[in-house]
């Protein structure tokens, strides 16, 4: 589970303390947003796609009840038990009463942000059932006992030396060996058996088709596949959001997801499951715990069209400096950071201020979610519920002042070209942003008001001249 | 009210204004001069490979070739295959040739559903899969790939590219995660 009691900016503080590391991840990062633009520019229709899934988002979004319901009535057609959860709690009893009914001691997991959001594992943990985290970045942070710090990479925050330590200790690896290759197959090996002995199989879900009341699951491990395939129960848990109307709609989103996610044309397995396995049965699992109430606030409900890509977080500057830990909320990053304040504003509310306002998730966002703009309602939120530090709320006040008296700006910023310079560096180091090497830059003469009455009035002189 | 009918009410009241659903067939999308070598540079880098078969070859011949010490092989491209009544009795193949009714020249993916085998974890307990798709079965992209399969026929379905990998250790790209460590597309 998170430790949802973080502060933004004093986590990413403790974060770039080792700045070695803080650079990896960073560039790290950047790299598969590099790799997204290369599958972009292959596509002349690229944008087209992103307006596409935004309207096919938007339409479903503005009659989700119907299509819901249309979901479900063709799922128990298929032969699906379909259940519906309110809160996470709900969830949970409800997956621990399938499998407790069962008798199932082991389950094998694929990889779920929805069940992250819900505590599921520890539920289930608590009550005697063995839960096995199978997609291999989230088995490596379950034996760390950590959330996972990115939606789609959950162990981009490790070095390979740390794996191979925990591997050494967990699975019997040989000390030292840091080879991503040995360490990969030897994960493949110990899950092998888990897959081979696991009573029950549960997944996440990318898409779900009204039409067909099926579900699409997307990795590129094989891990939903062989989780669901070999043991004879199957729960899938969705958010209520996943829903598409039809099944054309997938010759859209498969097409975009990996793309932005990876930057890779596809995943290894996209797979449609609409029955249980020969001898098998299988669950849905359709979760409001909150959503609902976004999709009646104007301001936000648009967040509910997220595809969980996670193109946001790897082109987003604050992220990649600062990574998952040290958002509050479960899912970090841009869209982690509207999702969490408009969950929990008191929780989560720093997380709106993790942004400059940049604008560039919004400009990758696969279905053109106004992102940045979310980020910037949060914070008015924040203000007007009188949640912000003191220092941060003074200098907002002292700000809106300021901007509303010309003149008044006009002196201000006189005073500091004057004062600042004076002033000892040890008080201008005061941001939770800033350190050692990173000072002021000197004060220029002018302000840009009277550089460019300066450069009016030398212009205005130069043509008097001629 | 059930949980069911709470959320549905919820929902309707919470309706966001209106929005029209877009034709996604008035956009032109990529077409490929060459299917089967935009396909095939593809699957190159996803841990695969594949090839036309040529005059007077078998699947067989290709598939021996190239894993001469192959280990236990089921072939369900043919009328008369190994059936099994548990689906982990797939568990030691090392070699799968199963049939794929699709491929798509923009992502290097097979479709595969399962008309002739009660199990479809052979596709992802195998070692090494060999996917054998008629060479005219090919199209541009996902778009017309969804205009041309049954989903629902057998319950389940996958678009397969390549071998299962994973890049969650530092990023490095491994090829063989969970699912086959090397994939084969041959085109017949």
């Amino acid at each position: 589970m998170k430790d949802d009691s973080v502060k933004h900016p004093q986590a990413a503080a403790e974060f770039l303390k080792d700045r070695a590391q803080a650079k990896w991840h960073d560039s790290a990062i950047w790299w598969v947003r590099q790799k997204r633009d290369a599958q972009a520019k292959q596509l002349p229709e690229w944008e087209e796609l992103r307006r596409l899934a935004r309207e096919i988002k938007a339409h479903t979004l503005s009659q989700l009840d119907d299509y819901l319901a249309q979901f479900e009535a063709n799922a128990q057609n298929n032969g699906v038990t379909v259940h519906w959860a309110a809160d996470a709690d709900e969830h949970n009893r409800i997956v621990h009463s399938i499998l407790a009914a069962r008798q199932v001691k082991k389950l094998v997991k694929s990889k779920s942000m929805l069940t992250e959001e819900c505590g599921l594992n520890p539920y289930l943990e608590q009550r005697g059932i063995e839960v096995v985290d199978t997609d291999l970045g989230e088995r490596i942070v379950q034996l760390r006992h950590e959330a996972p710090s990115h939606i789609v990479m959950p162990a981009i925050h490790l070095k390979k030396e740390q794996i191979s330590e925990l591997f050494h200790k967990e699975l019997g690896t040989e000390a030292g060996n840091n080879d991503p290759t040995y360490l990969t197959h030897a994960a493949r090996a110990n899950l092998r058996e888990h897959f081979l002995t696991a009573d029950a199989g549960l997944t996440g879900v990318n898409f779900a088709i009204a039409e067909t009341g099926g579900v699409v699951v997307c990795t590129n491990e094989g891990n939903a596949d062989l989780g669901t395939s070999l043991p004879p129960i199957h729960i899938a848990s969705m958010g209520l959001e996943k829903i598409i109307p039809k099944l054309e709609h997938l010759g859209v989103f498969t097409r975009l997801l990996a793309r932005s996610a990876i930057g890779s044309p596809v995943t290894t397995y996209t797979s449609h499951f609409h029955q249980a396995r020969p001898g098998g049965e299988m669950h849905i699992v359709i979760v409001d715990n909150g959503r609902s109430d976004i999709l009646g606030n104007e301001d936000f409900y648009q967040s509910l069209r997220c595809i969980r890509c996670g193109a946001c977080m790897n082109t987003c500057p604050v992220y990649r400096r600062s990574s998952g830990f040290s958002y509050s909320y479960i899912i970090p990053g841009p869209i982690g950071s509207t999702l969490g304040p408009s969950r929990d504003m008191k929780k989560h509310g720093s997380m709106a201020f993790a942004c400059s306002t940049c604008g560039s998730c919004s400009n990758v966002c696969p279905v053109k979610i106004n992102l940045h703009e979310q980020l910037v309602l949060h914070r008015k939120k924040a203000f007007d519920q009188n949640l912000l530090p003191t220092g941060k709320k003074m200098g907002l006040l002292a700000m809106r002042f300021l901007t509303q008296h010309p003149a008044l700006f006009d002196l201000g910023g006189k005073v500091m070209r004057k004062v600042v310079p004076i002033i000892p560096e040890s008080l201008t180091r005061h941001s939770a942003w800033s350190r050692a090497g990173r000072d002021l830059p000197p004060m220029p003469a002018q302000s840009f008001k009277e550089q460019y009455q300066q450069r009016s009035q030398n212009k205005q002189d130069k043509e008097e001249q001629q | 009210m059930s949980a069911r009918d709470n959320i549905l009410a919820r929902i309707r009241q919470n309706r966001p204004q209106a929005s029209a659903l877009p034709d996604i067939h008035a956009v032109p999308f990529i077409r490929y001069d060459d299917q089967f070598e935009a396909f095939a540079t593809l699957i190159r880098n996803l841990g695969g490979d594949a090839v036309q078969l040529q005059d007077g070859q078998s699947v067989a011949d290709i598939v021996a070739a190239r894993w001469p010490d192959a280990g236990r092989t089921v072939d369900l491209t043919v009328a008369e295959h190994e059936e099994v009544d548990d689906p982990h009795a797939w568990h030691d193949v090392d070699v799968a040739i199963v049939p794929g009714q699709l491929a798509v020249a923009e992502n290097a993916t097979v479709w595969v559903s399962h008309p002739d085998n009660r199990f479809r974890s052979i596709y992802f307990l195998t070692q090494k899969l060999v996917l054998v798709v008629p060479r005219e079965a090919m199209v541009d992209t996902m778009r017309d790939a969804y205009a041309r399969i049954d989903i629902a026929e057998h319950g389940f379905g996958a678009f397969i590219s390549g071998s299962s990998r994973t890049a969650d250790i530092e990023q490095s790209l491994v090829m063989g995660a969970h699912g086959a460590m090397a994939a084969l597309v041959i085109f017949v």
